[in-house]
């Protein structure tokens, strides 16, 4: 599967590139930010991309280590145990702080358990209810994962009426005060924001209509962080924080 | 030690065994991968994200990852040290792409190679082999390529940044690391 050295002229003006090229390109860190997470969420959707992507950072991983070890102040590994909630020797404040990101996390996992049992007990009978009005149809609940594998937001589909509800498993606000907004990624395009959503409250995101006919299972629904002011914006500049592939 | 019918192509090191540790949620093993790591992939941040504070406040995130996701790491995918290398690059490399403002602009000298190869820490015999042959291939690129792909990997300079920082127009600068980075495909897969 080798390219011939002469298909490769144009490759400078070629957009978008060959899947294995952009794969390279992702793990290299050459990519802007819109396009770097449309490569994000195309990891998600796109096990054979995933695979790609996997291979290069492989070929390139060992690279880092070229790096000269940089000594790490002491304080970071305290910072680390009071993120995981650990709260090691910090003062009562941060402990309790700590503590009560902990709660927050375990209650986070509970609700995102309750609101699935939730979501089946109120959707699964619908199934084989025999009369139910285009309000009722149940749904397929597109679960918009954190980096840590647990739910952040669930999110449902209604390609008929172009909406969004999202149910967030409430979460803690970030720190720098920033806003959660959600993003839909058509498949190989730039991130659409759909505005800004809670992260404590559910909400129904009107889909605009242009932007409706990329409402489709190919699709990711993903959350990023961004100042609160001008929202929608035009392209993402902060980082992900859950993503999920539509599923209709 | 039991018998290992499957003969895994890859010797467990110290790294995997406490990765595996910490799956099963052990703080004492994590403690120990973190101090044998943390200078490691604290290099990797620092170099791609030069403010300090911000590095240091990435590193606790790469390693908040690491805590909650040991049990995805997959030993006969990659080495461990890949595996911690390559979260430090991507959480590095997220941070500095929502900060529009921290784009790196100092000239890049493209005669710069600085490989190191004294520096190889915790590597078996499997990733060593490996790593010298990336080297290997990277020696046959042409200087320009090689210069460029480098100073991408360490610096997470955008194709823009590139341009900017060596004056070329971007189309060339596309063009120039996407040949480099197939001809190190080909040459890796030999």
């Amino acid at each position: 599967m080798s390219t011939p050295a002469d298909g490769l002229d144009d490759l400078g003006g070629q957009e978008p590139p060959p899947d294995d090229l952009l794969a390279a390109e992702y793990v290299l860190g050459v990519l802007d930010a819109a396009p770097r997470l449309a490569a994000q969420a195309r990891i998600v959707s796109d096990p054979a991309f995933a695979r790609l992507v996997s291979d290069w950072e492989h070929r390139f991983a060992l690279l880092a280590l070229e790096l000269r070890p940089a000594e790490v102040p002491s304080r970071v590994w305290t910072r680390v145990q009071e993120r995981l909630g650990w709260s090691p020797a910090a003062p009562a404040a941060d402990s309790g702080a700590s503590r009560s990101l902990y709660f927050w996390r375990l209650a986070a996992g509970l609700a995102a358990t309750a609101a699935l049992a939730l979501l089946a007990v109120v959707l699964v009978p619908r199934w084989s209810a025999p009369k139910q009005s285009e309000a009722q149809l149940a749904r397929a609940v597109t679960t918009l994962q954190r980096d840590d594998g647990t739910p952040g937001w669930l999110a449902t589909v209604d390609v008929r009426r172009g909406t969004v509800l999202m149910v967030p498993v409430p979460s803690t606000p970030d720190a720098k005060g920033r806003a959660a907004e959600l993003w839909l990624i058509p498949p190989g395009q730039a991130p659409r924001s759909l505005g800004a959503v809670s992260i404590t409250r559910a909400y129904t995101v009107e889909v605009p209509a242009t932007l409706r006919p990329d409402l489709t299972g190919n699709a990711v629904l993903a959350i990023t962080l961004e100042p609160a002011a001008g929202i929608p914006h035009a392209a993402p500049t902060g980082p992900i924080i859950a993503k999920g592939p539509i599923h209709l | 030690m039991e018998p290992d019918i499957n003969e895994p192509p890859r010797e467990r090191t110290a790294l995997d065994k406490l990765l595996k540790d910490i799956a099963l949620g052990s703080r004492q093993a994590f403690e120990k991968l973190y101090r044998d790591s943390s200078p490691q992939l604290f290099a990797i941040c620092l170099r791609i994200v030069s403010q300090r504070a911000e590095a240091e406040d990435v590193l606790q995130e790469v390693f908040a990852t690491v805590w909650r996701k040991a049990a995805q790491y997959d030993v006969e995918r990659a080495g461990a040290m890949s595996w911690l290398a390559m979260i430090a690059r991507n959480k590095a490399i997220d941070r500095i792409r929502s900060q529009p403002q921290a784009r790196k602009s100092e000239p890049l000298d493209m005669a710069e190679d600085i490989a190191d190869p004294s520096a190889s820490p915790q590597l078996d015999a499997q990733a060593s082999a490996e790593r010298q042959r990336l080297e290997e291939c990277l020696k046959r690129l042409d200087t320009r390529r090689r210069s460029l792909i480098r100073a991408a990997f360490f610096d997470g300079s955008t194709y823009e940044e590139l341009a900017a920082r060596i004056g070329s127009p971007l189309g060339t600068v596309k063009s120039w690391i996407r040949r480099g980075l197939m001809q190190l495909r080909e040459c890796l897969e030999q």
